[in-house]
């Protein structure tokens, strides 16, 4: 308790700041680049991004730079927009697994994530040091309805609106991991009926009364929040298919290891799926399931779980989907676009085009290439990483 | 030798064909007849045996009698030398016969096409656990180098298929990181052989041994200094044990001596029975000391896995006091130590590159760095690299770990032989793996593109010249 007061405190007290800074801070400058991987306009050769006010005010595709712009000379480098994890736990404390679940309560749709973290925990320095920008933060899959994530940009401290969402829609879980022996549920039946009830429940909600987790059930059912639905194998997909079809829910499908087996009923019901983690996976027939997925219309963003695996692993999942009949353009909308659309917040990120938060990633070589490392993070127009050279 | 006289008697064989091809065909046939109509008849059953008989000899003939390859027009990455450009390799009876731009192919040799691909020596994974089941890595005992790793092996094991289909061909196996000297380890190969010992390149190559990791995920300072003084005890003991086995020896040869006088003088029975020299008691041999003696000898190096600096530096302590062979594994936080060893010229088996391929990460790994590699390596230490991965299978992401590696500023021709050349010498089996040179096992692979580029596919993989794996060409 103690420690969320003083969390929240921080979270105002550094608002607060930088609301009064953030404007001074943010540079502007434009960044002359070898090649800009726009993402939604293809790939320009020796382009300019001109960046004002944290944002992007231009994309060039000829190398000349307006005069009185400092330049960031990067023609030998590659920029990609900051990437997106679909799905992760980072920012608890050590005891991971104590912050990550609720393991008393089974239901707990008025939880939020967003109280756990902490913007300044080590994983958090590690992800933005490896590209990732934007995160959907998610409960554990212990609970069969696990909370609110939120999605949050990585760099609290020097960026203004860090928080994109606070509340970016309800987690389900309908792993096994959800079964327990000591509460309820303790079988997937149960676990169904316990999830119906609460929908009912939610169905049921009027606004007068007061039951903050009524309401925000409520709005899931009118499929004004999407739910977030926790599913790895043919099973538990097809859990979640039934809950999705009796409800109408607005849905996402999350972990979906199998996904490939029932890849025509995830396609008919255009269920985007929030893909990984896919190095928890090793054999060949696992490493090409995002492939099979994609090819059949689905549409993939990539996701690390992290802690499950480090957030540096969200480009290398991309890229040993590459390897294993994933297309490259495809793989690269799948940690950019493609999840900022699913989550909502593609007039902001995911893209290198005018008007976007200028959320960049420069690498000295192909963004899909395992060679290529991060030699500069900029988030919101400020370099918050840069690759010294040892 | 063997396999001459065996082509003769094909040869031979071939020849009586041709002979009654005729009749042959004609048998064929009405076997096949007689067998829909089921008019079999006794003469044509046994027809029918001869014919399939030669049709499988004609078989076997193509696969072993032409086992003579040659892989031409490719890049040749040899890791000793400059890349030769459309080069050829002339594969004899297994070995490399002949490389280079001007060999001459000769008539009747089986052809590999490698145009526009690239040709490496076959991968080796330094860290792997191909073919051991997990819980049979480690034994509860704490100083056991007696045990051998190729007690456990079971080459039936799942997906060491798709181990090969990845390019590697010899992996490096050794005990867990549980018990404080583990056993010894030993190089396989990845030959398709279900047995253990056609896959054995060399047994005893390391003794293993841990400072300063743990079973549960909690490693304390303790634990460590346990580690470190135990690992001394052994070997103080060892050196005790050696010098008692040297005066036995000694004993024994003096003993010998003497008896050979006693004996002379007894034939002349001029000798007093008191004189009758006592054999020296039989010293007892302990397989434990044995090895760690080998150890000592510098016959076997002793192989010490430690992650954090303060067991890196203790495993380098140790080598200088008792003047074995090392062999630092792991090595998580060597980064930060680079310098000191550099200076004990020690090798270093790097691993895991990026912990993307291990479980929950232990403490051990808490101040991994991707830049390890590459800054050890900078410093001019010998060093291979290993995937160090969940389960065996996990050998199959070396070439992706090795990229990993250059992607944190490793040199791309110092990253590609630390996954051939060095492992090899630094395992001692550089005599026969490593690299593409005149004399050495045609362990081989056949790239579509550079190595460590991410869509580069494997095309054909060959141990020892026979193909192991080889890409459909539809996918």
């Amino acid at each position: 308790m103690k420690k969320r007061i003083f969390l929240s405190l921080w979270i105002t007290l550094s608002a607060f700041c930088h609301s009064a800074t953030a404007g001074d801070r943010a540079q502007n400058f434009a960044i002359r680049a070898g090649k800009i991987w726009t993402v939604t306009d293809g790939v320009i050769t020796d382009g300019v991004i001109i960046v004002r006010n944290g944002k992007i005010q231009a994309v060039r595709n000829k190398p000349d730079v307006p005069a009185k712009v400092k330049v960031l000379d990067m023609s030998d480098k590659h920029v990609m927009p900051g990437m997106i994890d679909a799905h992760c736990h980072i920012g608890l404390s050590l005891n991971i697994l104590a912050e990550m679940d609720e393991t008393v309560l089974a239901v707990a749709p008025d939880m939020q994530i967003l109280d756990a973290f902490n913007p300044l925990a080590d994983d958090v320095k590690k992800a933005l040091r490896s590209g990732v920008i934007t995160v959907l933060l998610a409960p554990g899959n212990k609970n069969p309805i696990a909370g609110q994530t939120a999605v949050v940009k990585l760099y609290a401290n020097k960026t203004r609106d860090w928080v994109l969402r606070r509340n970016a829609g309800v987690k389900f879980s309908l792993r096994d991991e959800a079964l327990m022996f000591d509460r309820q549920p303790t079988s997937r039946a149960g676990l169904m009926v316990l999830v119906r009830e609460r929908l009912n429940e939610g169905k049921a909600h009027k606004a007068e009364e007061f039951d903050p987790a009524g309401e925000v059930l409520k709005r899931v059912v009118d499929a004004d929040l999407p739910a977030y639905m926790c599913a790895y194998t043919v099973d538990e997909i097809a859990s979640a298919m039934t809950i999705i079809d009796e409800y109408g829910l607005n849905a996402v499908l999350v972990g979906a290891e199998q996904g490939d087996e029932v890849v025509d009923m995830i396609a008919e019901r255009k269920l985007p799926v929030i893909y990984g983690p896919l190095l928890l996976f090793s054999k060949d027939k696992d490493l090409r399931r995002a492939g099979t997925m994609a090819k059949n219309g689905v549409k993939l963003a990539f996701a690390s779980a992290a802690p499950k695996t480090t957030l540096n692993d969200l480009r290398t999942s991309a890229i040993l989907a590459t390897r294993y009949g994933l297309s490259p353009e495809v793989a690269l909308k799948s940690l950019t676009i493609n999840p900022a659309e699913i989550l909502g917040i593609a007039d902001r990120v995911g893209s290198i085009q005018k008007g976007r938060d200028a959320d960049l990633v420069i690498l000295n070589g192909d963004p899909l290439q395992l060679t290529s490392g991060v030699e500069m993070v900029i988030v919101n127009g400020n370099i918050v990483y840069q690759r010294q050279e040892e | 030798m063997a396999r001459k006289s065996y082509n003769l008697l094909v040869n031979i064989w071939f020849l009586f064909q041709i002979t009654f091809v005729d009749t042959t065909y004609r048998s064929c046939y009405k076997a096949e007849v007689c067998y829909i109509y089921g008019e079999r008849e006794m003469t044509d059953s046994k027809r029918i045996v001869v014919v399939s008989s030669s049709v499988l000899l004609f078989l076997f003939s193509s696969a072993f009698g032409a086992q003579d390859v040659a892989i031409r027009g490719g890049t040749i990455l040899t890791m000793r030398d400059v890349p030769i450009e459309d080069g050829t390799i002339l594969i004899k009876d297994g070995k490399i016969e002949a490389l280079g731009q001007d060999v001459v192919i000769p008539a009747d040799v089986r052809v590999i096409d490698a145009k526009d691909k690239f040709v490496i020596p076959g991968l080796i994974d330094a860290q792997s656990r191909l073919f051991v089941m997990d819980s049979e890595l480690n034994e509860a005992g704490s100083v056991a180098p007696e045990l051998n790793i190729l007690d456990a092996l079971d080459p039936f094991i799942k997906g060491h298929q798709e181990v090969s289909a990845q390019g590697v061909t010899a992996v490096y196996v050794a005990p867990g990181s549980h018990s404080l000297i583990g056993g010894r380890g030993a190089v396989l190969k990845l030959n398709g052989s279900k047995d253990v010992n056609r896959m054995l390149l060399k047994a005893d190559v390391s003794v293993k041994a841990v400072i300063g990791t743990s079973s549960n995920n909690e490693s304390s300072s303790l634990a460590r200094l346990e580690h470190y003084s135990s690992i001394r005890e052994a070997l103080l003991a060892t050196k005790v044990y050696v010098q008692k086995k040297e005066k036995y020896d000694r004993d024994l040869a003096e003993y010998k001596r003497k008896k050979a006088e006693y004996d002379k003088k007894d034939a002349g029975s001029q000798a007093d029975k008191k004189d009758r020299p006592k054999r020296p008691a039989k010293f007892k041999t302990d397989p434990t000391y044995e090895i760690l003696a080998k150890v000592l000898e510098k016959k076997i190096p002793l192989q010490i896995e430690a992650h954090r600096v303060a067991d890196i530096l203790n495993a380098l302590r140790l080598a200088d006091e008792f003047g074995f062979s090392l062999i630092l594994d792991k090595c998580t936080e060597g980064y930060r130590i680079a310098d000191e060893i550099a200076r004990s010229k020690v090798p270093v088996v790097v691993g895991p590159v990026s912990t993307s391929f291990i479980d929950m990460p232990r403490l051990e790994y808490r101040h991994h760095d991707l830049r390890n590699a590459a800054i050890l390596s900078q410093k001019g230490i010998r060093l291979a690299l290993g995937v160090s991965g969940r389960a065996g299978i996990s050998s199959k992401f070396i070439t992706l770990a090795a990229a990993m590696a250059v992607a944190n500023g490793m040199d791309k021709d110092a990253t590609l032989r630390a996954i051939t050349l060095t492992p090899a010498e630094i395992l001692g089996v550089a005599d026969r793996i490593g690299s593409l040179e005149v004399g050495k096992d045609a362990d081989i692979v056949i790239l579509s593109g550079p190595p460590l580029d991410t869509l580069t596919q494997v095309e054909t993989v060959l141990v020892e010249g026979e193909i192991v794996f080889e890409r459909k060409t539809q996918r």
